[in-house]
Order: structure tokens, then C-alpha cells, then sequence
């Protein structure tokens, strides 16, 4: 689903991001990226959104080479991944409604597929009954949830979570997560980029550990090493 | 979807401008400016043609002929001036007709009525009235009529050489074009810069958004044909304002103009209102190209897509 062949992204001379990365994530995997601050791993997830260009190497999705994507192939792209940042990045003076649909919307979805989409991702999430609330009437939790519900309307075959916890208490950070593996459950692949131990220790799934730019231990059922 | 589409990158471009509406309303300000100023130097451009073709009509050469010469020597004259490539026009005036017009002309004046009324016979002669097919045609007509075997039959010409008048008004009225000429592509260089500035701040202003929707795979069009369309409303409503100040401010100013142009066939305001559409037309096109350039370049320099 998701291969990294010998990839470097390399700023200057002095600022290596990241190093001769290959990685290969098979689809229906729920991966974690893990590390400490400035190691790289948003610099994989940007360059897996195609927000980044590598310096070296390539980077295949789903079969389609990425690594010199046209400008204008980027958004077809993007409806194939799925993006839930720690910074929820929700639209104030929409509602959770409008928010999900405005990603339908700019995709040029036409209104129809937008009202059978919308209860359809609000329900997996759990927030049928808020879809008119506004994102400062929502806890952190349920604004991730709203995050999560616009990104999965294109049905992606990828949900990339940088952090997604970050700004979230115990409960919430427990209540993300398990959305996260319910998604997976679907078959849809889950990249998941975190710092915190406390999350990848619990999951027992595969857990790929970066350094300074390099992956220094990719285990199947991982734990936190560093 | 298509017109689904369209409806939204309309309702886009409508919400930018709303958003950000004082910076919107100045930008539309400068645009009527410039609009208006154009519209001043083609104003200019009109009257002053309209002043000069009108100093040309008005030129001609009168020969007039001693009242002893038989009015079909008269006719050969004008027979001959007629078959002359440079003649556009001969009119012929008898003594009748020239004493009738000269009463017309005069009778609000009793002393010469009077002197009239003590004549016994009609001092005035008969006149041939020519009109050249160009000005410059003129002085060689006269050559040619002076060469010729009826010269001997003309007393006296009144031929007024117009070309200094008209080389002075022209001159004059160049370079009042190229002063308007001067203002007007400054206006337009501000416009430019002021409609740059609306976009780039509109870009800025929407970068939150703008972000989220490069994430969620918004199509390119939804990102930059928004502030295309707003650019197109600035030009749009600054045109119909333009035309909302303009015709008012010609309605009024038309007959001080028409009143230069006394006794010619021009009305500064008839001209204007019958040709409303094109004058609307071609502000539309100014101010669209106008806009739509600059925001394009705002677009390219400042919204990465």
C-alpha cells in the first residue's frame, strides 16, 4: 500500500530530515511511527501526502509512483489518504456538519453523495446527534472526532494520523485510538505518528522506530523502545 | 456537477469578497478612478474629433461672379468644378436665393431691411459653393480653376485656408490626449498594484482554510477560480459605477459642450447614450483585464496549490 524506497529528504547540508528510509506498509496494516521530537516522522507523513518532494529516492501508493507527482494529480491523491492532525485544523464559523461537507464540496461532490455520506461517517465516529454544533461547542475529543469524519468522506484506502492525541486528555486519547483501530477493523490502513508510549504499547501492533532520520527497529508487535 | 461546481466557486468568490468587504470597497474606488479617468481622456478624444471634423465641414471656397455673366456660363463653371476628381460638392446660389438668405440672415436688423427695401437692384451676385473631397484638395482646386479657361469669369473667391486652425486645435488637442493618455496608465498601474494587494490579503486572511482544503483534495479550481470570480466582481461593480457617475456628470456638462459645437450636428449627450452598451462594454473589458491579470498574478506569486 504505502513503500518507501531509499528515501532521503535533505534540506542542507547541516539539516537531514530524514535518511535512506524503505519502508513498506501492506494494506489493512495499522502502523505506528514513533520517536522522539525532530526525528522525522512528520517529515514521512508529509512526504506520504505528497506535501513534501524527497531529495532521494521513491515513494509508491497504492501502485502509483508519487515521487514527482504533478501539482494538479496532488488532490487525487489526497482524497485516497486520509489526514487527522494534532491541531484539528476545523473550520470556527462552520459547523460539524459544514466542515465535513466542505470537504465534499471543494471536491466538486455532488449534493446527493453529500447527504448519504454525512450521516454515514458522523455515525462512525459517534457524533450523529452534534452535527449542527459549532467546533467550540465540542470537547478535544469530539473535535478529533469531526477531523476523523471529514477525512474518512472519500472513503480512503489510508487514514495518516500525525499526533492525533496530542492536544487530548486520557479518556480522549483512549476513545481516538479505539476509532483509529475501528477504522482499521474496515480494512482501511492506519499510519499512526505519535511520541506517546502509553498509546503504542497498548496496541500491539507493528511499530517502526526512528532516530535522527534513520529507522532503527521495525517490529511486528512493537513496544515503545526508545 | 458541473453547474454544482460552478455554483460553488461562484459562492466562494462571493464569500471573499464579503469577508474582507472594506478592502473590497476600496478596491472597487480605485478601479472606478481609473475607469473614470479613461473615460474622461475618451471623452476628450470625442469632442475634439467631433470639434475638428466640424472645422472641416465648414470649409469651402465661394466663387462669385459679376452679375453681367449669363447664368449658363455659370453652369459650365460648376459642370467643370464638378467633373474635377478632387470636387466633392458645388452648390449653386443665385442672386435670388443669396438676397432671400441674406434677408433671412439679417431681419432682425432694421437699417439694413431698410437699405434693402431703397435698392433698386440686387447687389448681391450669384455664388458657386465648393466643397473639396479633402482639405489639402482645396489650394490645388483653386490652381487648377485659376489655370483654366473660366477664370476669366470669376470676380472675386472667398477662400479661408482653415489648415492653420486646424493644425493648431489638433496639436492642442493631442496633447491633452496624451496628458489623459499619461493619468490613465498611471490609474491603471495603481489598480493593479491595489487589486494585487486585495487578493494577496484576501490569500492571507484565508490561509487556514485555504490549508484545509489542499488536505481534503480540493480540486485546483475550487483553491483559485474563487478569487478570480472576486476579481471579476470588483471589475463588475466598478464599471456600473463608473457608469452611474459618468452619464449624470455628461447629462450635465452637455450643454456647455453643445454650445461650442452651435449650428453643427453634434450632441455630446446623444452621443453617449446611443452608445451606451459599447461604452459599457468597453469599461467591462478594461477593468476585468485589469483585475483579472493582477489577481492572477497574486494567485501565482502567493497561493501555493
Amino acid at each position: 500500500m504505502i513503500k518507501l524506497k531509499n528515501v532521503s529528504k535533505i534540506y542542507s547540508e547541516d539539516t537531514v530530515a530524514v535518511k535512506n528510509i524503505n519502508l513498506h506498509i501492506r494494506p489493512g496494516e495499522f502502523v505506528s511511527i514513533v520517536g522522539q521530537s525532530g526525528t522525522g516522522k512528520t517529515t514521512i507523513a508529509r512526504l506520504i501526502i505528497a506535501e513534501e518532494k524527497p531529495t532521494k529516492g521513491k515513494i509508491i501508493i497504492g501502485g502509483w509512483d508519487i515521487t514527482d507527482i504533478k501539482n494538479s494529480e496532488v488532490p487525487v491523491l489526497r482524497r485516497q489518504i486520509g489526514v487527522v492532525f494534532q491541531d484539528f485544523k476545523l473550520l470556527p464559523r462552520k459547523t460539524v456538519l459544514e466542515n465535513i461537507a466542505f470537504a465534499l464540496e471543494v471536491s466538486g461532490a455532488p449534493l446527493k453523495k453529500i447527504k448519504t455520506i454525512i450521516p454515514q461517517v458522523l455515525k462512525v465516529v459517534g457524533l450523529e446527534g452534534k452535527a449542527d454544533r459549532f467546533p467550540r461547542q465540542l470537547s478535544g475529543g469530539e473535535q478529533q472526532r469531526v477531523v476523523i469524519a471529514r477525512s474518512l468522506v472519500h472513503r480512503p484506502k489510508i487514514i495518516l494520523a500525525d499526533e492525533p492525541t496530542g492536544n487530548l486528555d486520557a479518556i480522549n486519547v483512549r476513545e481516538i485510538i479505539d476509532l483509529l483501530l475501528k477504522i482499521n477493523k474496515f480494512g482501511t490502513t492506519v499510519v499512526l505518528v505519535t511520541h506517546n508510549p502509553g498509546i503504542v504499547n497498548g496496541l500491539k501492533k507493528r511499530v517502526i522506530t526512528l532516530d535522527q532520520g534513520v529507522i532503527i527497529s521495525d517490529q511486528k508487535m512493537g513496544r515503545y523502545i526508545l | 456537477m458541473f453547474f454544482i461546481a460552478l455554483y460553488r466557486i461562484f459562492k466562494f468568490g462571493f464569500q471573499n469578497f464579503w469577508r474582507n468587504f472594506w478592502l473590497s470597497i476600496v478596491t472597487v474606488f480605485i478601479l472606478v478612478l481609473t475607469l473614470f479617468s479613461i473615460s474622461v481622456v475618451y471623452t476628450l478624444n470625442v469632442v475634439a474629433d467631433n470639434a475638428i471634423n466640424a472645422i472641416k465641414e465648414k470649409v469651402d471656397i465661394d466663387l462669385f461672379f459679376d452679375p453681367t455673366i449669363p447664368e449658363d456660363k455659370i453652369f459650365a463653371v460648376q459642370a467643370y468644378l464638378e467633373s474635377q476628381p478632387d470636387v466633392k460638392a458645388v452648390e449653386y446660389i443665385s442672386k435670388e436665393q443669396a438676397l432671400e438668405s441674406f434677408r433671412a440672415e439679417h431681419q432682425d436688423d432694421p437699417t439694413i431691411q431698410e437699405s434693402l427695401s431703397e435698392l433698386t437692384e440686387n447687389p448681391l451676385p450669384a455664388t458657386l459653393v465648393v466643397k473639396a473631397k479633402a482639405l489639402e484638395d482645396y489650394s490645388n482646386i483653386v490652381v487648377n480653376l485659376d489655370n483654366s479657361e473660366y477664370s476669366h469669369l470669376i470676380s472675386s473667391r472667398n477662400f479661408e485656408d482653415n489648415q492653420v486652425v486646424i493644425d493648431r486645435l489638433s496639436s492642442i488637442t493631442d496633447r491633452i490626449y496624451q496628458v489623459g493618455i499619461g493619468v490613465s496608465l498611471i490609474f491603471i498601474l495603481v489598480a493593479i498594484l491595489v487589486v494585487f494587494n486585495a487578493i494577496r490579503m484576501n490569500i492571507y486572511t484565508q490561509r487556514e482554510e485555504l490549508g484545509i482544503m489542499r488536505l481534503v483534495g480540493a480540486n485546483n479550481i475550487f483553491i483559485r477560480l474563487p478569487f478570480i470570480i472576486e476579481s471579476i466582481l470588483y471589475a463588475l461593480l466598478a464599471s456600473i459605477l463608473t457608469i452611474l457617475i459618468l452619464y449624470p456628470l455628461l447629462s450635465a456638462v452637455s450643454p456647455y459642450i453643445n454650445n461650442l459645437f452651435e449650428g453643427y450636428d453634434f450632441k455630446m449627450f446623444s452621443y453617449f447614450t446611443a452608445n451606451f452598451w459599447n461604452i459599457l462594454g468597453l469599461e467591462i473589458i478594461i477593468s476585468v483585464v485589469i483585475s483579472v491579470i493582477s489577481s492572477m498574478i497574486a494567485i501565482g506569486r502567493y497561493l501555493r496549490v
